[in-house]
Order: structure tokens, then sequence, then C-alpha cells
């Protein structure tokens, strides 16, 4: 994957010279605005049936995709810093989308992958990424990723967020920061070391709130490699900032590719949930274009819950994400964020509802699981991360009525928990760590989930 | 004869003054419509025709916000309409607060913070729900931004003159800068003056009670009722226990 110094100092000019746009103005005019608009433009106001959460019509995705395709270019990306406009033609953008590739090897040796654009139903596997970068205990940590990284299911480690770095307090944008990247990047090999898959690609770095981590940690040496994806997250939706701008540089400093991705809240600027999905058309294209992220990126958050399980979280997803891979060869990728915690049922079935659509849907890959919304240190275990995984890669080739008929049957087990979900217990709680298997009432509220799943026609193994 | 093409003195339209329930109802519309400048001409209007500022807050500005907040519960409307509809209110309350006596003015406003997003975290959207609802619900808010220093959040509150400082923050790694501030109160003597208000997506009701917070919600709604409870209780801070919403 190749990235060019000269896309890079356009966008910098950009965020330099573009039309000026205050914060708020951005906020409270232009996106709400612009969605509006293009919105009745295109006749999408209303059209989310939260009684089908997986969209099963073409015609419907198809007219978002090109609204926000034009979104993108009628709004662009502001840049926090200057506040300005980094703004593209309609032809730069296209330009952009028939550059980016269609597949991609990360990792390295036997630990090798490809990865591939789909399309929704599409056969072709897509990859699994975990977890999400849940904060997680200095000690607890290579343990909890050598469990996840043994699962041969999963293809990729992201980690989780170190809360300390060699037992002091890990404050961002302090020195403690850059120095927990390279600390990290240690730690990453020492687990995949163990787990004997010294090869897999990462998605770094996750402890880097601002730019410290990264230049901390990623292509220093002993490092994270540059084979390896160099993380550029945004703030928000159409927002990018100099920190993620730094990211960018740095990775071509050092010749690595690159990972941007962003979510739309449901409900925040973009307003309802059709026009979050038109905002993460928008703003996974704009990855593509100012971060020159591999691909097309992006994520929703009802704010209602802080998740995306609910039924028109999942219909947004479904309906942007067939958008994107029937109207290009792109490679995409989406964040799934469960809220309830490990070791209960009901992280289980938000899982299954959400890989299977992102599978239909014709995602080429996706992180997480973001177990008990993130929210709490130490709440994630190897076993849902190997759940995600066997779900995603089963579902691929099923059909998005099938799968919309599933998921209508699973989300009426959770939906009424979304704002109060069980938190469940800690790895340490539902894992021996001896073993690296989890407890007997783990093993079990996943046998028997997994065994629903197969009676209703989901093809696990 | 034809008669000459005169200038006909055409009679002027008098326009009766409008009645108070219909200058409210327009002042109350364009808050809701987040009119700004609308906002402003009919407060100027409505006081050029007499009617009392403590009305047009009470009856209006109030009323109004309390609209917004019912078809923000209900997902009638999202956030950006909201933040409109709460900077039009400011702007109609800084025409009418000091035309309002001390005593009256207490009455209105629940009480007076300073919001922000901790130092190293360029998150902004759960910061700008949080004060846009307080707003709503009749708090004197002045967000200070994000990324915000420790020392800066203790600067502005002394300037404002606020009640409570609230502090947001998304990424765990920015958690410890809440700590931060409430050590730095408490270093410079002035952990009594202020309530100390915390949340975001990895701060959680043990880290408030840990870092020693007079208040935590669980999701943006709950820091109204956090924050009223702490201006209407007896309790000046620090408060033994933090109150805690939505554990």
């Amino acid at each position: 994957m190749g990235m060019s110094i000269q896309v890079l100092l356009d966008v910098l000019d950009r965020a330099h010279t573009g039309p000026v746009c205050s914060v708020k103005d951005w906020d409270t005019k232009v996106i709400p605005g612009k969605v509006s608009e293009k919105l009745s433009e295109h006749g999408l106001k209303g059209t989310c049936t939260p009684e089908n959460p997986i969209n099963t019509d073409d015609g419907l995705a198809d007219e978002f995709w090109h609204a926000g395709f034009e979104l993108a270019v009628d709004v662009g990306m502001l840049c926090l810093d200057t506040e300005r406009v980094i703004k593209f033609t309609e032809e730069e953008l296209k330009e952009a989308i028939r550059n980016a590739p269609s597949e991609l090897i990360l990792g390295e040796g036997l630990e090798k992958v490809l990865m591939k654009a789909r399309k929704p139903e599409d056969k072709t596997l897509p990859l699994y990424c975990a977890p999400i970068g849940i904060e997680a205990s200095e000690n607890l940590w290579i343990p909890l990723i050598q469990g996840i990284a043994q699962h041969r299911v999963i293809d990729m480690i992201q980690g989780c967020s170190l809360r300390t770095v060699l037992g002091r307090q890990l404050r961002s944008g302090t020195p403690y920061e850059t120095l927990a990247g390279r600390v990290q990047a240690q730690m990453h090999r020492e687990a995949l070391w163990r787990a004997g898959r010294p090869g897999m690609c990462a998605t770094s770095v996750i402890t880097s709130p601002t730019v410290y981590g990264q230049l901390g940690g990623y292509g220093v040496p002993g490092g994270y490699r540059t084979s390896d994806l160099a993380l550029v997250l945004s703030p928000a939706e159409l927002k990018t900032s100099y920190v993620s701008l730094h990211k960018v540089v740095h990775a071509i400093n050092c010749g690595g590719p690159i990972f941007g991705g962003s979510s739309s809240v449901i409900g925040g600027y973009a307003g309802p949930v059709e026009g979050s999905t038109i905002a993460m058309v928008a703003c996974a294209l704009l990855q593509i274009a100012v971060h020159q992220s591999g691909w097309g990126s992006c994520s929703v958050i009802d704010m209602r819950y802080n998740g995306n399980c609910g039924r028109d979280a999942q219909w947004a997803i479904s309906v942007a994400f067939q958008g994107i891979t029937r109207n290009t060869r792109l490679l995409t990728q989406s964040v799934l964020n469960q809220v309830a915690g490990p070791c209960t049922d009901m992280l289980l079935y938000e899982s299954a509802v959400g890989m299977m659509n992102l599978s239909a849907s014709g995602l080429s890959f996706s992180i997480g699981p973001r177990s008990a919304g993130g929210k709490y240190a130490d709440y994630i275990s190897p076993l849902e991360c190997k759940f995600c995984a066997e779900v995603f890669k089963s579902s691929a080739g099923m059909k998005r009525v099938e799968t919309n008929e599933l998921a209508k049957g699973l989300i009426p087990k959770y939906e009424d928990k979304l704002r109060n979900p069980p938190k469940g217990k800690s790895f340490t709680e539902c894992f021996d760590l001896k073993t690296l298997r989890p407890t007997k009432e783990w093993l079990d509220i996943y046998l028997k989930v997994k065994k629903e799943l197969v009676d209703l026609g989901v093809p696990l193994e | 004869m034809n008669s000459p093409n005169l200038p006909v003195e055409k009679k002027k339209k008098v326009r009766s003054p409008l009645s108070k329930e219909k200058i409210l109802d327009k002042l109350i519309q364009a808050i809701i419509n987040g009119d700004e400048a609308e906002a402003k001409k009919v407060t100027e209007d409505a006081l050029a025709a007499g009617i009392p500022p403590l009305d047009l807050v009470k009856q209006g500005a109030v009323k109004a916000m309390d609209i917004i907040g019912e078809k923000w519960r209900k997902f009638e409307i999202f956030l950006s309409h909201v933040m409109l509809a709460a900077e039009a209110m400011k702007s109609v309350m800084a025409i009418l607060l000091p035309k309002i006596g001390a005593e009256q003015k207490s009455k209105i406003s629940l009480g007076r913070m300073v919001l922000g997003t901790v130092s190293g975290d360029i998150h902004d959207i759960g910061k700008n729900i949080v004060a846009t609802l307080l707003s709503v619900a009749g708090f004197e808010v002045n967000d200070i931004g994000v990324d915000i220093p420790s020392k800066d959040f203790v600067e502005k509150a002394k300037e404002f003159n606020a009640d409570i400082i609230a502090m947001s923050c998304l990424l765990s790694t920015s958690m410890y800068f809440q700590k931060d501030v409430i050590q730095y109160l408490k270093d410079v003597g002035l952990r009594e003056k202020y309530y100390v208000v915390v949340g975001g997506g990895p701060v959680t009701a043990d880290w408030a009670s840990e870092i020693g917070a007079d208040g935590w919600g669980k999701y943006a709604s709950d820091a109204v009722t956090v924050c009223k409870k702490l201006v209407t209780g007896n309790v000046r801070p620090p408060l033994p226990k933090p109150i805690l919403i939505g554990e």
C-alpha cells in the first residue's frame, strides 16, 4: 500500500488555506444543515426500519451511498486546530477511492493474512482483529493478549490500553505516554511470542491518545513494526486535528500502512439515524482522502445507550456499508460496540447480531469486542473475542434476508437492557490465568449461546 | 376631465400592539428554532413594550427550554438543534439578567459552572451534550472547551465565580487529570469552594468516589440531576460521599 507525500502535502496545505469555519458553526450549522439537505434531496428521511434491523434493500443502500459521497464532497473534513476545511473536488475524491487498495497482505511469516474487499453476502472470509482498546492492568496485559492470540480464528491483535506504565499512572500527553508506546510494543511482542504467533499483525499504538504514544512506539527500534498498522483515529466524524495528522506523517515517515477511523453518533451532530448513516459513508471516504487510510472505516454509536447493537444502529451499519461495498472495491472496517460484560449471555447475543450483520453487509474486517462498553478496566476476556471471530467468519456468504430474520429473533433478548446492561465479570473472575481457559460458568454460557445459534441456522462449527 | 394623476395618500397601517401572550409565544418560538438574532430582537421589543424582564424569563425563556428538553428526551430533535436553542436562550438571558434584581436572579439561575474536557483529550461531543442539557435546565454554563490543563479549570472557575467545576473525558489515560484538578483545589485551599462533578466514557462511580469528586452520572442526562442535587442540598463541598446517579 503506497502512501503519497504529495497527497500529504496537499492535505496539510488545505488544512492551512481551506475555507474558514469555526467548530461551533461546523457542529451546529454546517453538518446538520448539509446532512438534512442530503436526506431531503435523496428522499431518505424516515427510511430507517427498526423492525427490520438489517437492510435488504439494495436501492436504499445505493441511495445512501450517493448521499454520503455528495456529503463528503460538499463539506470535506474540518481541521480543529486551524478551523479550516480540507475539501476535495468530486474527481479528487473519486481518484482517492480508485487509488485505495482492494486487497492487502498483513502480518509476517506464518501469520500473514490476506485482507480482501468484499460485497454483501460475499463468501470471502473477513478478518477479525481483537481486542479493541479496553483498558487493562499492566500485570494482566500479557496473559490477556496471549489468551486472545492463542485462538487462530483471530487474525490480528490491537491490544488493550495501558492504565499504568512501569507502575506509574499513565497520563495522556505526558512523557509517560511516550514511554508507554515503546513499553506496550515490547509487551505485545512478548504476548505473541508466548502464543506462538510472533508474526501477527498489530494495529498500533492503542495507548496513544495524543501523538506521543505513536511517536514513542511505532517504527522505533524494538517498537511496533512498520508491517503493523499505524492507528489514526479522528475525534469525531468529519473532523481531524493535528494529533491525527502528526500520526499520518509519522506513519509515512516510517513507511507503515495507515488505519484511519472514527464514529458517527446517532442523535449527535448528524441528527437522526439516517443522518448518521450518511455521515458514516462520508467519514469512511474522507478517512481515505485525508488520512490515506487503507480502507473505508467508520462506526456508529447510539447516544441513548452508548453502544451500537440496538436496532437503529445495526440498521445504520448495514445500510452504510452495503452502500460502500456495493459501489466500490474498497477494503472496509467497522467496530461493534457491545455494552454487556464478559460472562453474560447478553454480550454474546449482541456480538452474534452485530458480527452477522458486518459479515453479511460486506465488511473486510472488524475490530472488537468492546465488552462492557469499554467502561471498566480488565472487563474483557479471550472467549468473547473468539466468539466474535467465529460468528463473523461463519456468517460469510449468509443472505441478508436470513441474517435479518436471525437478528429479529435475537435482539429482543437484550434490547430492553441496553441502557442498564449487566457488567459481567472481569478477566481474572472468568478466566484461569494459569491455563488461560475460561471458568466453567463462562464456558457453559458460551456453549449454550453457540448451540442456540446453531439451532437457529447460523453455520457455526 | 380625468382626475390628475396625483399621489394618493395611503392610509398608514397602524399595527396593533401584540398582546403579551403573543410576544411571549414569539420569544418561545425563536428560542425553540435556535434563532438567536430573532430571539434577541423579540426580547428587546418586549422590554420596549413594557413586559417585565422576569416574566420574559419565566414565561418565555424557561418555558422554551422546557419544550426543547422534552423534545430532546423523546429524540424528536438532536444535539445541534438543542445547542442552537441553548445559545439563543443564553443571548436572551444576557439581555434580561442585568435588568433583574439580585434576589430574583438567584431564583432564576440554578447555579454557575465551568465545564470542559480534561487535558490530553480533544473529544467534545459528550461535553457538548452535558453543557447543553445543563443550560436547558437553568444552569449558567461556561464551556471552556477541550484539552484543558488542570490549573485552568480552577482559574476559570474563579473568574466565572462558579459553584461547580465539571470535567468530561473519554480517554482512560486522561481520567487522571480529573484527580489532578481535585488535588490542585486541595493544594491551593479551594476544595471547599467548588463542587466537582466528573463524567465521560470510562469514568465510573468507583472512580468518582476514589478521587473524591462530589458527583457522577452514568449518562449525560444524569448530570442535570446530579448538579441540581448538589446546589439544592445543604452540604458544602467536598461531600463526604459523592452523589452517584445511574450506578
